[in-house]
C-alpha cells in the first residue's frame, strides 16, 4: 500500500493535514471553488447513486429473470454440448468437441442441412412470393377488404398443433379432402406421408399457409407507405403496370423484404417445429435442425449432450445469418 | 507499479468460475462410477402415502381412479396421481429430465423406454420389494413380466400389456369363400389373392408406416420364418437369410396384394378399405366401434420357423430409485394390486390391454366381445421382444425407417438389411456398451 510521506509528522515540510489542505471545510480562508467541486462531487455521487438504485429496482428483476432464463440456460447448453451424456443419466463423459465433430461429418448430420436448406427456402420464399402477391390485391379498393386481410391474417395467430391436425386430415390420401379433389379430376394423390419428398413438400405447403398472411401484412404496411404521387406521376408518363413495380414499388419496399427476410429465416428454422412433430412424428424426410435437436435428445435417441451441439450450432447459425444480413444486405435496402 | 488485470484474463476468470457453477449443476463427469445402493426393505414399514404418475394408458384414467380408491380402502395407502404426459414417450422424458427433482414413486413406463431410465438408475429392481410386500410373482402371465428382467433382477411389473392381434374383415372373408383365417404367412399370401381377386377391398392386407411402431407387429413375420432382429446384444440376426426372405416376402407382397398405412391401419381397416391387419390387442375396442361389419381375429400366423409367435408391448410400473425405502415398498404394494387377477380383470375389460395375471376371470368379457379370448389365449404364444428394438435407444426408430424404405420402394433389402446392421451397432456401441460391458 502506498503512503504519503511524511503524512504521520507533523513537524515534516511535506507533512499534509487536514487543516493545510486549501479549501478545508474549517478554513474560511479555504478555497471557495474547492468546495463547490467537492459539493458536486457529492451531489453526482448521491445522483449516481439514486439513479442506481432506480435502476436495481426497476431493471434488477428483470435482469435475473433474463439471466436465469436466457443467458443461462444458453451457456449451460454450451457446456453440455461438450459431454457425453444421456437424457436423465447422472453421470456424463467430457469429450470436447467431438459432438460436433459427429454432427459435420456424419450422413445423418449432413441430411439435416440438406432438409433444413430446402424447408427454410421452400417456406421463405414461398411465404414472401405469395404474401407479396396477397398485399398487392389486399391494396386494392376491392369489396369486403377488410374481411379478406382478417381472414389472410388468421392462420398466423391459429396454434400450429391444430393447424396440422386439420391439414392432416386434408392430406390423407386414403380419406382426406385433397384426394377427394384430385380423384375428381383423375389424378391419384401423392403418399404424402409414407414418401420422404412428398413429406416435405407436405410440411412445406402447411407452413407458408400458415405464415403468408404475417408477410401479406407487413407488406401492405409497406404498400401504403409508398407516397402515391411517385406511382401517378409514373401512370402520367405511362409506365405500365409491371414497370411501376419493379421500378417503384419493388426498390420502396426492400426495407421490408429485408424485415421479412430475416425474420423469415429465424421463424422457419425454429418456429416450425409444432408443424413437423404433428404431421410427420418421427421426422420421415421432414429432420430439419429443430426437428433434430429433438429427435436426438427427447425422440428417440437419448444423446442430451449431442443434442446440445446441435442447439449450439443453430444459435450460431442463426446470429452469423443475422449478423451477413446486417452487414451486407441491409447496405443495399433503400431507406426512403 | 501493478500491471492492470487485463480483459482477457478477466473473460477467462469469468468463464472458468461459470465452467465451475455448470459443471456443479450438471451431470457428474468424474468418470466414477457409482454401484446402485442395494436397498434393504427388510422390516420398514410401508408409507402412508406414495404419488403415481401415469398417462392412463388406453384412456383408463376413470378406472385407475376406481382401482385407487379399493386399494387405499384395502391398505390405507393414499395414492397420489399425476397425470404425467399424453403418451408413454412424454412420461419417460419428464420422468428423465425430473430426476432428483420431483417426487415420484411408481411411474407407467413402456416396454421400449424403461431400458433408459434402467441406465440412469432411476429403477429399482422389484424383486426384494415384491417378497417382502409378500406378492407371489408366479401368476403373472410369464413372458409379460419376464420383459422386464435384466441382470437376473426385474426392474417392473406388467400393467397395460398388449400384444399384436390378427384382424380380419369376417363379411370380406365370407364374399371372397374363405372359411378360416389362416394359421402361417404363405396362407396369408393365399387368402389376400383370393381377397384381391374378389375385389371386396382396396388392399387385402396392410402393414403400418413407421410411425406405427411396424418393427413391434412385423416381429411376428421374422420369427415365422426364423429370423430376429437381434440375439441379444449380437445384431448379426439382421442380415440373416430367414430375415431377409422374411422381408422380401413383405416387399413383394407391397407390390400385389399389400399396401403400407399413411396412418393407422386400424383406421383403414374400420373403414373397410383393407381386409386384414396386424394390430395391438388394444385397439380392439375402437376397431369394434367403429366398424360396421363382421370383425374376426386369430391368432398371428407362423411360418418356416415354426408356429406363430407374439412380441408382448405396452406398460409395465417400474418404481424409482429416488424413492425412499418406505415409500418403494408402499409403491411395490401398489404395482402388484394393479397386476393382482382382480385388478387385471377390470382394467383389462375397460382399456383392452390383456390381463397380466394368469387367474384373472375375463368370463364376462368374453361373453360380450369373444374376439378378446383370442388375445389372451394367444398370450401362450407370447415372446419377449428382441433387445435391437427395445434396449437400443432410437433403435426402434432405425428399424421402422428401414421397414418403410422396404416396404415402400424396390430397395435391395440385403443392402438396407446390411446398413441397418451397421448403424445398430453403431449405437449399442455409442451408447450402450460403456454402460453394460461397465
Amino acid at each position: 500500500m502506498t503512503t504519503l510521506q511524511g503524512a504521520d509528522d507533523p513537524a515534516s515540510p511535506r507533512a499534509v493535514t487536514s487543516s493545510s489542505v486549501s479549501g478545508g471545510a474549517g478554513d474560511p480562508s479555504g478555497d471557495p471553488g474547492g468546495d463547490r467541486a467537492r459539493a458536486r462531487k457529492q451531489a453526482h455521487r448521491r445522483r449516481m447513486s439514486k439513479n442506481w438504485s432506480l435502476f436495481v429496482l426497476f431493471a434488477g428483476p428483470n435482469i435475473l429473470l433474463i439471466l436465469a432464463f436466457i443467458y443461462f440456460p444458453l451457456v449451460s447448453n454450451m457446456y453440455y454440448s461438450t459431454l457425453d451424456w444421456r437424457l436423465g443419466s447422472p453421470r456424463a463423459t467430457p469429450v470436447g468437441l467431438d459432438n460436433y465433430v459427429r454432427f459435420f461429418t456424419s450422413d445423418s448430420g449432413l441430411e439435416v442441412w440438406r432438409v433444413t436448406g430446402i424447408f427454410t427456402g421452400g417456406a421463405v420464399i414461398g411465404s414472401m412470393v405469395l404474401g407479396m402477391l396477397i398485399a398487392l390485391v389486399l391494396n386494392k379498393k376491392l369489396p369486403g377488404r377488410t374481411a379478406a386481410r382478417t381472414a389472410v391474417f388468421a392462420p398466423y395467430v391459429l396454434s400450429g398443433v391444430g393447424v396440422a391436425m386439420v391439414w392432416n386430415f386434408i392430406f390423407d390420401p386414403t380419406r382426406g379432402a385433397l384426394s377427394h379433389i384430385l380423384g375428381f379430376f383423375g389424378v391419384a394423390s401423392p403418399q404424402w406421408y409414407l414418401n420422404e419428398d412428398w413429406a416435405l413438400v407436405m410440411v412445406i405447403i402447411v407452413y407458408v399457409w400458415k405464415n403468408l398472411g404475417f408477410c401479406a401484412v407487413v407488406f401492405l404496411a409497406g404498400l401504403q407507405a409508398i407516397p402515391q404521387d411517385l406511382i401517378e406521376a409514373a401512370t402520367l408518363d405511362r409506365a405500365g403496370a409491371m414497370r411501376r413495380f419493379f421500378s417503384i414499388v419493388l426498390p420502396l419496399l426492400t426495407p421490408t423484404v429485408f424485415f421479412l427476410l430475416v425474420t423469415n429465416i429465424i421463424f422457419s428454422m425454429t418456429n416450425a417445429f409444432d408443424i413437423l412433430r404433428i404431421m410427420t412424428p418421427t421426422g420421415h424426410g421432414t429432420n430439419t435442425i429443430i426437428f433434430e435437436i429433438y429427435l436426438q435428445s427427447f425422440g428417440a435417441y437419448q444423446r442430451a449432450g449431442y443434442s446440445a451441439a446441435i442447439a449450439v450450432v443453430l444459435f450460431f447459425t442463426l446470429f452469423l445469418i443475422t449478423a451477413v444480413q446486417l452487414r451486407y444486405v441491409e447496405r443495399k435496402v433503400h431507406y426512403q | 507499479m501493478r500491471k492492470p488485470v487485463s480483459r482477457t484474463v478477466r473473460g477467462l476468470a469469468v468463464l472458468g468460475a461459470a465452467t465451475l457453477a455448470l459443471a456443479a449443476c450438471g451431470p457428474d463427469t468424474s468418470g466414477e462410477v457409482t454401484e446402485a445402493e442395494e436397498v434393504d426393505v427388510e422390516g420398514v414399514e410401508p408409507a402412508d402415502e406414495i404419488t403415481f404418475w401415469t398417462n392412463h394408458p388406453g384412456g383408463s384414467a376413470d378406472v385407475e381412479n376406481e382401482l385407487i380408491e379399493q386399494f387405499t380402502a384395502e391398505t390405507g395407502i393414499t395414492v397420489n396421481v399425476v397425470t404425467s404426459g399424453a403418451n408413454y414417450e412424454e412420461t419417460s422424458q419428464r420422468f428423465q429430465t425430473a430426476q432428483g427433482s420431483a417426487e415420484v414413486d411408481v411411474v407407467v413406463l413402456s416396454d421400449a423406454t424403461w431400458f433408459p431410465n434402467y441406465l440412469n438408475g432411476s429403477l429399482v429392481a422389484v424383486d426384494d420389494l415384491l417378497e417382502e410386500a409378500g406378492i407371489d410373482t408366479s401368476g403373472y402371465v410369464e413372458a409379460l413380466y419376464e420383459d422386464y428382467l435384466y441382470e437376473g433382477s426385474h426392474y417392473g411389473v406388467p400393467y397395460a400389456r398388449s400384444t399384436p392381434l390378427f384382424y380380419y374383415n369376417a363379411d370380406h372373408y365370407a364374399e371372397a369363400g374363405i372359411e378360416s383365417p389362416p394359421e402361417t404367412w404363405e396362407e396369408v399370401a393365399e387368402v389376400s389373392q383370393q381377397l384381391m381377386d374378389a375385389g371386396v377391398a382396396n388392399s387385402a392386407f396392410t402393414f403400418p408406416p413407421q410411425e406405427e411402431y411396424p418393427a413391434w407387429s412385423m416381429a411376428n413375420l421374422v420369427w415365422a420364418y426364423g429370423g430376429a432382429w437381434s440375439n441379444e446384444w449380437d445384431m448379426s440376426p439382421l442380415t440373416s437369410a430367414e430375415t431377409i426372405e422374411a422381408l422380401e416376402f413383405a416387399q413383394e407382397a407391397t407390390s400385389d396384394w399389400a399396401t403400407v398405412a399413411s396412418g393407422s391401419p386400424a383406421d383403414d381397416f374400420s373403414a373397410g378399405a383393407t381386409s386384414q391387419i396386424v394390430q395391438s390387442t388394444g385397439s380392439l375396442g375402437g376397431i369394434l366401434d367403429s366398424a360396421d361389419f363382421e370383425v374376426g381375429t386369430a391368432f398371428l400366423p407362423g411360418g418356416p420357423g415354426g408356429e406363430g409367435q407374439t412380441p408382448t408391448g405396452g406398460a409395465g410400473l417400474m418404481i424409482a430409485s429416488d424413492s425412499t425405502p418406505e415409500r418403494q415398498l408402499a409403491a411395490a404394494m401398489f404395482a402388484a394390486f394393479m397386476g393382482s387377477p382382480e385388478s387385471t380383470a377390470t382394467f383389462s375389460a375397460a382399456t383392452g390391454y390383456v390381463p397380466v395375471h394368469q387367474d384373472a376371470d375375463m368370463s364376462d368379457v368374453y361373453a360380450e366381445t369373444p374376439q378378446f379370448e383370442t388375445a389372451v389365449n394367444q398370450l401362450e404364444r407370447a415372446r419377449v421382444q428382441d433387445f435391437a428394438r427395445l434396449f437400443i435407444p432410437g433403435g426402434d426408430l432405425e428399424l421402422s425407417q428401414t421397414l418403410q424404405r422396404i416396404l415402400t420402394s424396390d430397395v435391395d433389402v440385403a443392402e438396407e438389411m446390411e446398413q441397418l446392421q451397421s448403424e445398430l451397432e453403431n449405437l449399442y456401441e455409442s451408447d450402450v456398451a460403456p454402460e453394460v460391458e461397465g
